[in-house]
């Protein structure tokens, strides 16, 4: 099969001009080529991202880029990679199989770590440099059963719990903590105030259902709520294959849903070419996401701090609903429809489902040196009188030791981005 | 007065001494007799569970079952899936005693016989002495390998109880009829006329045995289904339906060699961890109402080792691509696991040796009795005392 050139940076170009990919392990370079073939769908950090590899590794002498990916190529000999099984930068589905399915897969994946283990402090080095404040908000739901002394037990020792004034109404409690001000009065928010001064995709709110929308601004917007019109296509797309059989295999599947693409009249987010594409990857790479508003929340926030790195994240998870009798086998139509039994919350299911998400999530973030050292994270239980902070030692929470209003809580929190 | 030559004596007196010095597995002793009425059910916790989820200290809790029954059995601390981490694949290769490598989707049949082809062509057994009982639709092919001299005519039945659920629950859904899903008279009207149609249409591989045995299986099937859907606890998933099934495939034709392959807790895939919970103490319940007929069954009673082992793990909550939703990271959580041996001529105890997924085959088949092929496992010897 050819390979289709794909338009990519003038920089990048210019690297595959001088045949510096050509000089790489045949499956390292042709995973970077897949990765990088939608160039105009990449986010501007994954875009920064291989500009910076690739310049490194221009930059290194041939003898040193050799001795970096020498565990790759042994890897790539007991593979069995040779052109017949892998043509050069192809990486379809046949690859993905043919690692899978090889008994040195391992091998191979040891041997990628070890050069991403080598590659990768070079390039956080860089990174941490330019470092800035960042920060993340959690918010748990009102409806979970239980209170702040069992909420966020897997990670409660990296950080401090801070009491909390309730609010006098609770319907005020997001407002104020991310705006300053109740809801009548109405003041832009914390994600809302930095993406009107940075740069696009740099602040993000991605939420089970859609409350937080009008606390978004410029800021990224992702709701399951509002892809609810979406999620049905692409459900009834799915199971339509799959009832047809004219899919071979989930792959097979996945590729064929690659062209199903979020309409304008279904989501506002399908006017951004680059955030439609993020929602139809985020929906279809898992089960999971189609299916489960939570899981649509942690899965779209981890993927955006992979691949968008944002300095400002807010996180809404909802409640799950309860999974009805047999109708639940059917997993790709609509519940709701499908079994006459009223849909019923699961809201201690709802809690033991975030407490795994909670540390997903940071860790997560923790990840990728943009957010060490330097990221303020706020876990906080809708209505709770506890929030969970974690973060650098001098954020004014951690020294905190009477409770605090919201709005206490916002204003550190405007003074830790620069915003106040 | 009966005496002993010298040589008499000493071999005796070694055995004896041996029975209480030597340890069983090091004193090799040979497979059992085919002809022994030795019986194996293999219990796979399928769809894949972490330890930290089942014996490791936080996850005990989700297997009260499995930890009464464990100080009765003989448990294997470390029991390795090094093949490829899918499902057919690993359930493959505890069946065929061979890391298998083929279609993830149950396009290619296992590359190598399996158990079943072993057991009913050394044993000479009929078709309705082996039975595959599992949920996947790719595990259709399951049943047998691709071995030229066994294949089909020695293959298992092969049940797929979750896929006539699910084409039941399609049909009434379409169907739209009164109280949909909501009846179970509903389901289990859809669930007969599907039966009556044909098995092939929902997967299954059973095998024609003659006018009468046939008519015996499908009333066997029916009334597992009514069991089924009057259970007093009213079941509803496709395990639940899959242990009504093998339990009267047990009663009605006393199977020597089964697989049951649970399923429900591949939930984990949706992100759920609470259904991912609840679906693992469903099939430690489960697992123990099949041990609880193994011993109140007495064509069982006494005479059957089962082997319980998850299929695969999940992947592990720490720097992995995104913790128990998967099992593709290759990481520890993915393929360490554990093995309860429980039953007849079953040591109590525990071992930290390591074994495989591969071996099973090669124990179930030293079990009963039979001669494998080239196998790349090895019997478990703490199992053949």
């Amino acid at each position: 099969m050819a390979s289709i050139q794909p338009k990519l940076s003038p920089a990048i170009q210019t690297y595959i001009d001088k045949g510096l990919f050509d000089r790489l392990p045949v499956s390292f370079s042709a995973f970077c080529f897949d990765q990088m073939k939608d160039w105009d769908l990449l986010f501007p950090n994954e875009r920064r991202y291989f500009e910076r590899l690739f310049d490194l590794l221009d930059r290194s002498g041939q003898p040193e880029v050799d001795r970096l990916f020498e565990p790759m190529r042994a890897a790539e000999t007991q593979l069995g990679v040779n052109e017949k099984t892998w043509p050069k930068r192809q990486f379809t589905l046949d690859q993905v199989d043919f690692l899978n399915r090889n008994p040195h897969y391992p091998e191979w994946r040891a041997a990628v770590s070890t050069v991403f283990g080598k590659i990768d402090p070079l390039l956080d080095a860089e990174i941490a440099r330019k470092g800035k404040p960042r920060l993340v908000v959690v918010i748990s739901p009102a409806d979970i059963p239980t209170g702040p002394d069992r909420m966020w037990l897997r990670i409660a020792n990296r950080g401090k719990r801070v009491a909390i004034q309730q609010p006098e109404n609770v319907e005020d409690f997001v407002p104020l903590l991310l705006t300053g001000l109740a809801h009548s009065q109405s003041a832009p928010s914390l994600a809302e105030t930095y993406a009107g001064g940075s740069a696009p995709y740099d602040a993000w709110v991605v939420e089970a259902g859609d409350r937080l929308a009008g606390t978004a601004g410029k800021a990224v917007h992702c709701s399951y709520t509002r892809l609810d019109t979406y999620r049905k296509r692409l459900m009834t797309e799915v199971n339509r294959m799959v009832g047809s059989a004219e899919i071979r295999g989930p792959r097979q599947l996945s590729e064929h849903l690659k062209h199903m693409k979020v309409t304008a009249s279904e989501a506002d987010i399908a006017r951004d070419a680059i955030m439609a594409e993020f929602t139809r990857a985020t929906l279809l790479s898992g089960n999971g996401t189609l299916l489960i508003n939570n899981t649509f929340v942690e899965w779209a926030t981890v993927q955006a701090i992979r691949r968008a790195r944002p300095s400002v994240t807010v996180v809404g998870f909802g409640v799950r609903n309860k999974v009805k009798p047999f109708s639940s086998l059917l997993i790709y139509a609509d519940q709701a429809e499908s079994n006459p039994i009223p849909t019923q919350t699961d809201t201690l299911g709802t809690y033991v489902d975030l407490e795994v998400f909670y540390q997903y999530i940071l860790q997560e973030f923790e990840k990728y040196a943009e957010y060490r050292r330097n990221t303020v994270y706020l876990f906080v239980g809708e209505g709770m009188d506890e929030l969970l902070a974690i973060g650098p030692a001098d954020f004014p929470l951690l020294q905190a030791s009477a409770s605090l209003t919201l709005p206490t809580v916002h204003a550190d929190c405007a003074k830790w981005l620069g915003l106040a | 007065m009966f005496t002993l030559t010298k040589r008499q004596f000493v071999k005796l007196a070694g055995l004896s001494i041996a029975n209480r010095v030597v340890p069983g597995y090091l004193r090799a002793e040979p497979a059992r007799d085919a002809s022994s009425s030795n019986k194996v059910i293999i219990v796979t916790f399928g769809g894949g569970v972490r330890y930290a989820e089942t014996f490791a200290p936080d996850g005990l809790h989700n297997i009260p079952r499995l930890m009464e029954l464990r100080p009765g059995g003989q448990f294997f601390k470390s029991c390795v899936n090094a093949g490829v981490l899918s499902h057919f694949n690993s359930t493959a290769s505890i069946l065929t005693g061979n890391w298998q490598r083929v279609d993830d989707f149950g396009f290619q049949p296992p590359a190598s016989p399996t158990l079943f082809e072993y057991y009913r062509k050394g044993a000479g057994a009929g078709p309705t002495d082996a039975w595959a009982i599992a949920t996947n639709k790719s595990f259709s092919t399951m049943g047998w390998g691709a071995g030229s001299d066994f294949g089909q005519p020695y293959g298992a039945n092969v049940i797929l109880p979750k896929q006539l659920l699910l084409e039941a629950t399609q049909d009434i859904v379409k169907k739209r009829t009164d109280q949909g899903l909501a009846s179970r008279e509903n389901v289990l009207r859809q669930l007969e006329n599907i039966l009556n149609e044909g098995y092939e249409g929902v997967g299954w591989t059973v095998f024609k045995a003659g006018r009468q045995l046939d008519k015996h299986i499908r009333e066997t099937l029916i009334h597992a289904l009514t069991e089924y859907i009057n259970g007093p606890e009213a079941p509803t998933s496709g395990d639940e339906l899959t242990f009504f099934i093998a339990r009267e495939v047990m009663r009605e034709f006393s199977p020597r060699l089964m697989l049951v392959n649970f399923w429900d807790m591949d939930v984990a895939h949706w992100g759920s961890y609470s259904l991912y919970l609840q679906a693992i103490t469903k099939t430690d319940r489960l697992t123990g109402m099949l041990w609880d007929e193994v011993q109140s069954n007495p064509h069982y009673k006494d005479k059957t080792t089962v082997l319980v082992l998850p299929e695969l793990g999940r992947d592990g909550d720490v720097n992995a691509a995104n913790g128990f939703l998967n099992h593709r990271s290759g990481d520890p959580s993915c393929r360490n696991m554990w093995m309860l041996a429980l039953g007849a001529g079953v040591p109590k105890g525990e071992t930290d040796r390591p074994v495989h997924h591969v071996d099973v085959a090669a124990t179930a088949a030293a079990l009963l009795g039979v001669k494998s092929g080239e196998m790349a496992g090895r019997p478990m010897r703490e199992l053949l005392l």
